[in-house]
């Protein structure tokens, strides 16, 4: 085997969120389209929610990318914590507007009915558990205009406290939840992820054994799983690179460097 | 590059400190399985014990009868075997030593009267002195003959003038003549002469043939003061019979040597 391809393997696996690597799978994709369906409709405010690393990320940069083409969609991965940079940034981006100096809520509402848009434009917000909560109420009336529609995402905790406001709940016309792959999804998706790459050796490496061991140690959580999987070819690579290949079996994913990796990435506490 | 001999070492560690709770659960079973082994191995003697007493007490007194037996034998081999001892006393030996004594005192030459006292039963009488020996012997040798002791002293008690009544009564249920003349061998004996003259009258009345009935009839007569009919009637027995008892009897009376 071309020990090049542990390296490529590994490099499938970094963390990084990029709407070219996200991987189709029948329950995502089901998700995925209800949540493309639910923006065409007249609704003021989407919610995406789910646990740490279940995709929320990958969901939002994917329909960023998918709806630019047709809509005027603006993604901003890191929360604007400042309220007048905020306004500044939606103003500049949205109604093309520079602002120099303070904007309140107020003169940004001015702009906002100064230059109303033929197409109402889609703001995605990553997480918007950041968001102080003076902001979010300012996003809610934001909404509630109907200039703007806001698709945000949060964990899952902030969800419930968020859901728990009544003006929110009230608001609030679509709620997605995303969860953990299972163990057959997460096989689908390792390999799917491997054979894109053309990794095709070390797509049929992972058996089910494997892929067990891993949805035990990751839970099925992706950003776990990438995260274990690129240290398990990183330790693939460090054994060719030691000249000590012969010491570990190639025709299939060893379960002890499973868990090497998972010691090295802290997922086992060893 | 990862530092694969630290990680390696890391990872040992990791599978040795997952497998501890195994280790130690199959470690603690063992230990338990040992200890209930050990605490059954210690109890298992004592229920092996427990049922030895039970059953030794049985084994012991099998042992004992089997052991004795032997000893007995031993002990009786030179001078009689004891079964044969036993058998006699169960048959006949009282009442074979009871017409031994009446032979004596009645004619000495008698030969013949055992035979006819095989029917009687064995309970009658028993030679005192005989009764004492035997025990003795059998005491000494065997736990379990106390029973056959206890049969004897039954005999003993027997040999009353109550069981002379029993016999008559038995003998009114079923006129033996066997009865009747050991009745009348038993009244002459407890020198009620009245009585046993009856009693061998009523014998000689349901057998003629009985040669026993005929003598002690006699004897009766003659103690009773009638000596004349007592040599009439032997005379007329002997002319049927040819009895040579009945003769020496008459040569006797006549004599004066029976009185």
């Amino acid at each position: 085997m071309n020990s090049s391809i542990f390296v490529k393997s590994k490099d499938v696996f970094l963390d990084i969120v990029n709407a070219k690597d996200y991987i189709q799978l029948d329950r995502v994709s089901t998700i995925y389209q209800s949540l493309k369906d639910s923006i065409k409709k007249p609704l003021k405010m989407i919610l995406l929610y789910g646990k740490p690393g279940t995709g929320k990320s990958m969901f939002l940069n994917k329909l960023h990318t998918d709806l630019s083409t047709t809509m005027d969609v603006y993604l901003y991965k890191t929360p604007i914590l400042d309220e007048s940079e905020f306004y500044k940034t939606l103003a500049q981006d949205i109604f093309s507007t520079k602002y120099s100096g303070e904007l309140n809520f107020t003169q940004f509402m001015k702009i906002v009915a100064q230059k109303k848009n033929t197409t109402i434009p889609v703001v995605l917000l990553d997480e918007a558990q950041l968001y102080s909560e003076n902001l979010m109420e300012k996003i809610r009336l934001l909404s509630d205009t109907r200039t703007v529609k806001f698709v945000i995402t949060l964990h899952k905790t902030e969800k419930e406290d968020l859901i728990a406001k009544e003006h929110f709940q009230t608001r609030i016309w679509e709620s997605i939840e995303l969860e953990n792959a299972s163990s057959g999804e997460l096989k689908i998706y390792i390999q799917k992820k491997l054979m894109k790459a053309n990794c095709f050796d070390t797509a049929n490496m992972f058996t089910n054994k494997a892929v067990n061991k891993i949805y035990k140690i990751t839970q099925g959580n992706y950003r776990d799983t990438n995260k274990l999987l690129y240290t398990l070819f990183d330790v693939y690579v460090s054994y060719e690179e030691s000249n000590q290949y012969s010491k570990i079996k190639t025709d299939q994913i060893s379960t002890k460097l499973i868990e090497m990796a998972a010691i090295h990435t802290g997922l086992i506490n060893a | 590059m990862l530092n694969i001999i630290e990680l390696e070492n890391r990872w040992l560690k990791y599978k040795i400190k997952s497998y501890l709770p195994y280790a130690s659960i199959i470690i603690s079973l063992l230990v338990i399985l040992l200890i209930s082994y050990s605490f059954i191995d210690k109890n298992s003697p004592d229920i092996k014990l427990t049922q030895e007493l039970q059953t030794h007490p049985k084994n012991t007194i099998v042992v004992l009868k089997e052991k004795k037996v032997p000893q007995l034998k031993e002990k009786i081999t030179p001078s009689q075997p004891i079964l044969k001892q036993e058998t006699k006393i169960i048959k006949l030996s009282p009442s074979l030593d009871f017409m031994k004594k009446m032979q004596n005192s009645v004619q000495p030459y008698y030969t013949h009267e055992h035979t006819n006292y095989n029917t009687f039963r064995t309970p009658v009488k028993v030679n005192v002195p005989k009764v004492e020996k035997v025990p003795k012997k059998k005491i000494v040798v065997q736990a379990p003959k106390v029973k056959v002791d206890s049969h004897r002293i039954k005999i003993k008690r027997q040999n009353t003038q109550n069981d002379i009544h029993e016999i008559i009564q038995r003998f009114k249920n079923n006129n033996n003549p066997a009865l009747s003349l050991f009745v009348a061998k038993k009244y002459y004996e407890l020198e009620n002469y009245n009585q046993a003259y009856n009693y061998a009258l009523i014998t000689n009345k349901i057998n003629k043939d009985i040669e026993v009935s005929w003598i002690i009839f006699a004897k009766s007569l003659v103690k009773l003061g009638k000596k004349n009919q007592a040599i009439n009637t032997l005379k007329k027995y002997i002319k049927q019979s040819h009895s040579s008892s009945a003769q020496i009897l008459v040569d006797e009376i006549q004599s004066g040597k029976f009185q």
